[in-house]
């Protein structure tokens, strides 16, 4: 790798995963970084285009710094890889993935393979280069425009009541976690008139029906709230 | 014989607060809960616990002031404190790290993240 190439952010407290990163990724130039919070204070570095997130860091787990990465404008385009513990159970690496990780691996990885995959996305990030117009969401047929607050549907325009457009919005922002009722009225409705946990119930069944078949990424977790996933 | 250690939760949210109450039970703590800021600072000075674990958006104010409250009573000015939100702005999460030292943990959390996280801020090493 010349001296001009991609440098790699490496977030770990983890003497045994340092070490194995630095000599897996010497060539890539890594940056070391033991926590969070140390991580946080440099990002988004102009300079970093892959960030390995330690899974067990000691101030916040990989999971949850990539999904607040991945909500982050700014750092948008950083690749997020997570590397896990010995072994990991699928639900471990779906929820990594479904928070924004790019990739993940258990603890060692061959070196090899390793660096091959991270190259690969390196790879495939630089041709993926050109960015999306800004702030705008795409889903399949569903268009997401935050700023202009408008929403499409197969290129037809939705009436959404502002209400209605901030649930949608709050639900892009969390996918793939649960939600539950008070935590929506907490955020969205902020103390608004709605009175209680049947309103959010009503104004999620009205957004569904106005989404059409988009609606159903708006998924009822028996129990607990609600989930938006794709 | 070891004291048993204590966890102060304050959360107005019950499916949390009852959530995260059974965890560090779970993990041998005694817990203490609080459903606003203000009970929470004052429970907190009351009850000097080991740990604290603090919602961010509470009704009568930001978790990050009812810390910063409980760390000016003097036994508890190095009180290791875990922020549990919903909140994901980096802004936030820079916010609660400096403050926490312990821990910034996103809601719906793993729960054997957060017992985790219990067990390495009370039980000596």
């Amino acid at each position: 790798m010349k001296p001009g190439g991609p440098r790699i952010a490496c977030v770990t407290a983890a003497p045994e995963k340092r070490d194995f990163l630095k000599a897996a990724l010497h060539a890539l130039r890594p940056e070391f970084y033991p926590s969070a919070a140390a991580f946080l204070g440099q990002c988004p570095s102009p300079v970093s285009r892959l960030a390995v997130l330690d899974q067990a860091l000691p101030d916040m787990s990989g999971r949850d710094l990539a999904a607040a990465l991945r909500r982050e404008i700014s750092a948008s385009s950083l690749l997020l890889v997570l590397l896990g513990g010995p072994r990991s159970s699928p639900a471990e690496i779906s929820l990594g993935l479904e928070n924004g990780a790019d990739d993940y691996f258990d603890f060692p990885p061959e070196p090899g393979l390793f660096r091959a995959r991270l190259l690969n996305l390196l790879a495939r990030g630089r041709g993926a280069s050109l960015p999306p117009p800004p702030g705008e969401f795409r889903f399949g047929g569903l268009v997401i425009s935050p700023e202009a607050r408008t929403v499409a549907v197969g290129g037809k325009a939705l009436n959404l009541t502002a209400l209605e457009f901030d649930l949608l919005a709050y639900f892009l922002r969390t996918q793939g976690r649960v939600i539950s009722r008070s935590v929506l009225l907490e955020q969205v409705w902020k103390g608004g008139t709605d009175p209680g946990p049947r309103s959010v119930d009503k104004r999620i069944e009205v957004l569904r029906s106005k989404l059409g078949p988009a609606g159903a990424a708006i998924r009822t977790v028996f129990g607990l709230g609600y989930i938006f996933k794709i | 014989m070891t004291p048993q250690p204590k966890v102060l939760i304050v959360d107005d949210e019950p499916d949390y607060l009852r959530i995260a109450a059974k965890i560090a039970a779970g993990a041998g703590c005694a817990v203490v809960t609080a459903a606003t800021a203000a009970e929470g600072v004052a429970l907190g000075a009351r009850e000097l616990p080991d740990l604290v674990l603090m919602d961010v958006g509470l009704p009568d104010g930001s978790g990050f002031d009812a810390a910063r409250a409980l760390r000016r009573e003097k036994r508890l000015s190095s009180v290791p404190v875990i922020f549990f939100t919903v909140r994901s702005e980096l802004d936030m999460v820079r916010e609660g790290l400096s403050l926490a030292k312990v821990g910034y943990v996103l809601k719906p959390f793993d729960p054997d993240d957060l017992e985790r996280r219990i067990r390495e801020a009370v039980l000596p090493s």
